[in-house]
């Protein structure tokens, strides 16, 4: 009986590697991007240096000194052999020659003293002092603008340029146009009021949302319990729907029923109301659709677990209870819903758990709006690492808004285990076990 | 049961807070098929005019339908087939193979469940452009598909679980090697679980939005479901009945399914929130 560990291995082999490149790997990589300056305009894999009017800004912000900065910005002018080719060019070969025979690799820190080096051109003099300028231009050594594929050729060109030793650390970390490691993200998370904001969203989104779950999938159960099977699950087929269709198709009906040309809308104008758009108007109708949308959504869940429990419960109880005269409150009350309490307890940790993480049906129909008023913490992970107005993908900052769902997530699923009876859930093979 | 209590006050009250589904379902079909003055919601014409994008030239810049629905379906067709067949071997493991950490796989996979798109969409989308995935229809066949497993897993186990013990203990007993007996014995009894899976798969793909809209955002890899986005989301023509005929046109394999395979989906629906 050896191999049974192989069949074993065999048989979940497939799953093992599936889960580890889309599990495992993306889970362990958000947690590194958290810590990350990770964006659209820093790539993903690499950056080069290159500093630019902005960088330069930022310097001065940093408190880098105006003589540096002057200097950076007008790096002075260096007898190079692309500003050579450019005299040869303008000048005629012979000029450049000789310019190269006497000042080769020449570096001069100002204007002035790149045009008396061309002053002392004998042979081929430059006589226009107009000419002289222009051609002093030709060996200008900006660093501005100008891109470098690796550290050590920027910090090259930054010595060349004449930039004091002590700021090179302060212009290479801004110069830098890929990613870096960075705790930012994380005091971002703790001083952004925004984060508050997302935070409190989603407690109003989750509460509202599960109690309308939960009150609403009771009523629906216990209610088409007393009914006579046909219009039952014409009912349960009615709220069902929201599940089965697809979230897209499933908004747009709602998208119709509130827009200010939808149904609401134009009803009401038939008594004189004026249409408004009962979706986006103001923040409450936006949280009223928000949590009638997911309700209808959720509430079907709730139904179809509480609609077996009930009928789980033995009929001799409930004939029992008529018998003694028991009307039917009293009867919900005192034997249907102290039977549902597991069910409910389940549902509500579970219900629970995906709320916070669930944002697709917000995304479609409010998309967070009006303002900010209905984006729940998931929602800003998305839009800021995946889709924002201002193009700059921010994957690090999202990442770290992910990564405090998935601790959520984690210490949830952990109280599950504990909480609904896991020892059962495993308990051993009984061939070789 | 409860033959001395009357039933018109439910249906009325359920009747009165259900209102607001049943006019969307209602005029969900009426308007796909009529046409009606602009401030009334009255119809006064039969028309399928509306589903003429079904056969007119697409717009510049926007898919063909038909290849749209082409993907939508391997889309949901591939996953669905992935999803049933590593569930099929894994969950056998978890559920009857004794092998060392097995506790832990299983406590893993209810974590697993527990991880939600958002929280692993980022990497996956930076993952994807790395590996050269990104805006491909295989790429998002391969998440999706991965996503769906820990639930298929889940599923298929609670099927496993329900087949008795003796099936295999007779055919181990008789000589069988258990790769045979999986083979032979278990699998035909698992097998309603399987194409419950199946369906519940495909039906998860067909509706899948998110996913195709994070992950191949560009015409070639458009799904039903971005596409329809894509069409709603263009300011410059609001055209509801247009937009209600594309959802029909969407929905109802959803729908048809869901009907004819009620009752095998629900052991689904309600077993597979049980973990």
């Amino acid at each position: 009986m050896k191999n049974f560990n192989w069949l074993a291995l065999g048989f979940l082999a497939p799953a093992l590697i599936v889960i580890t490149v889309f599990f495992l790997a993306p889970v362990i990589l958000t947690g590194i991007f958290s810590f990350t300056s990770m964006s659209t305009s820093t790539g993903v894999t690499g950056g080069e240096y290159l500093l630019n009017q902005s960088g330069i800004r930022a310097l001065a912000d940093k408190g880098l000194n105006t003589a540096t900065l002057d200097q950076l910005k007008n790096a002075g002018y260096v007898v190079d052999e692309k500003g050579l080719a450019a005299l040869a060019e303008r000048h005629g070969v012979a000029t450049a020659t000789e310019m190269r025979k006497l000042h080769e690799n020449g570096q001069f820190s100002s204007r002035r003293d790149m045009e008396r080096a061309l002053k002392s051109l004998k042979a081929n003099k430059i006589r226009s002092t107009k000419d002289r300028k222009a051609a002093a231009e030709l060996f200008k050594h900006s660093l501005l603008n100008e891109r470098f594929p690796t550290e050590s050729k920027f910090r090259t060109a930054i010595t060349e340029g004449g930039i004091p030793l002590e700021d090179h650390e302060l212009i290479v970390t801004q110069a830098y146009t890929g990613w870096v490691w960075t705790v930012d993200n994380v005091k971002l998370l703790f001083s952004l009021p925004s984060t508050l904001r997302y935070a409190g969203n989603t407690l109003i989104y989750v509460t509202l949302t599960l109690m309308f779950n939960i009150g609403f999938g009771l009523f629906l159960a216990i209610s088409t319990f007393y009914l006579p099977a046909k219009s039952a699950s014409t009912f349960r087929a009615i709220w069902f729907l929201p599940r089965i269709l697809p979230p897209v198709m499933y908004v747009l009906l709602w998208k119709w029923l509130t827009w200010d040309t939808g149904f609401i809308a134009t009803t009401l104008s038939w008594i004189g109301v004026a249409p408004i758009n009962w979706m986006l108007d103001t923040s409450t109708h936006a949280w009223v659709v928000v949590v009638l949308i997911n309700g209808s959504f959720g509430a079907s869940l709730g139904m179809i677990l509480f609609s077996s429990a009930i009928k789980a419960i033995p009929s001799s109880i409930l004939y029992a209870s008529e018998v003694d005269g028991a009307n039917r409150w009293q009867q919900v009350r005192y034997i249907i819903l102290p039977h549902l309490r597991w069910p409910i307890l389940f549902i509500t940790s579970y219900q629970t758990l995906s709320l916070l993480t669930s944002f697709e049906h917000i995304l479609l129909s409010t998309e967070g709006g009006p303002g900010r008023a209905t984006e729940v913490w998931s929602l800003a992970a998305y839009h800021i690492a995946l889709d924002n107005y201002g193009g700059n993908l921010q994957y690090g900052l999202g990442a770290t808004f992910a990564v405090a769902l998935v601790i959520i997530g984690i210490i949830a699923s952990l109280f599950y285990l504990r909480f609904f009876n896991f020892n059962e859930m495993v308990a051993k093979p009984k061939i070789e076990g | 049961m409860s033959h001395n209590f009357r039933h018109w006050p439910i249906i009325t009250i359920l009747t009165i807070v259900s209102l607001p589904l049943i006019i969307m379902f209602a005029f969900q079909i009426i308007d796909t098929f009529t046409t009606h003055p602009i401030d009334s919601m009255i119809p006064n014409k039969v028309t399928f005019e509306q589903f003429s994008f079904l056969w007119d030239e697409a717009e510049t810049g926007r898919a063909n339908i038909w290849q749209v629905t082409l993907n939508t379906f391997i889309f949901a067709t591939t996953t669905a087939v992935v999803v049933c067949t590593v569930s099929m071997t894994t969950a056998y493991a978890l559920s009857r193979l004794n092998f060392p950490g097995r506790r832990y796989f299983l406590g893993g996979l209810i974590i697993l469940h527990a991880f939600p798109t958002v929280t692993l969409i980022i990497a996956i989308f930076l993952i994807l452009q790395i590996i050269g995935l990104y805006d491909t229809l295989l790429g998002v066949i391969m998440v999706k598909a991965a996503l769906e497993l820990p639930f298929g897993i889940w599923i298929m186990k609670g099927f496993y679980d329900n087949v008795p013990w003796e099936i295999e203990m007779a055919g181990v007993q008789d000589g069988a090697s258990r790769f045979t007996v999986w083979w032979k014995l278990v699998l035909p009894q698992v097998q309603p679980g399987i194409f419950a899976l199946m369906i519940f798969s495909f039906l998860s793909g067909w509706s899948e939005f998110l996913l195709p809209q994070v992950l191949a955002p560009g015409n070639d890899a458009q799904v039903l479901s971005t596409y329809m986005t894509a069409l709603i989301a263009d300011d410059t023509k609001i055209d509801f009945a247009l937009f209600k005929a594309v959802g029909m046109f969407y929905a109802l394999p959803v729908i048809a399914i869901y009907l004819i395979f009620q009752k095998k989906l629900m052991n689904i629906y309600g077993g597979g929130t049980k973990g």
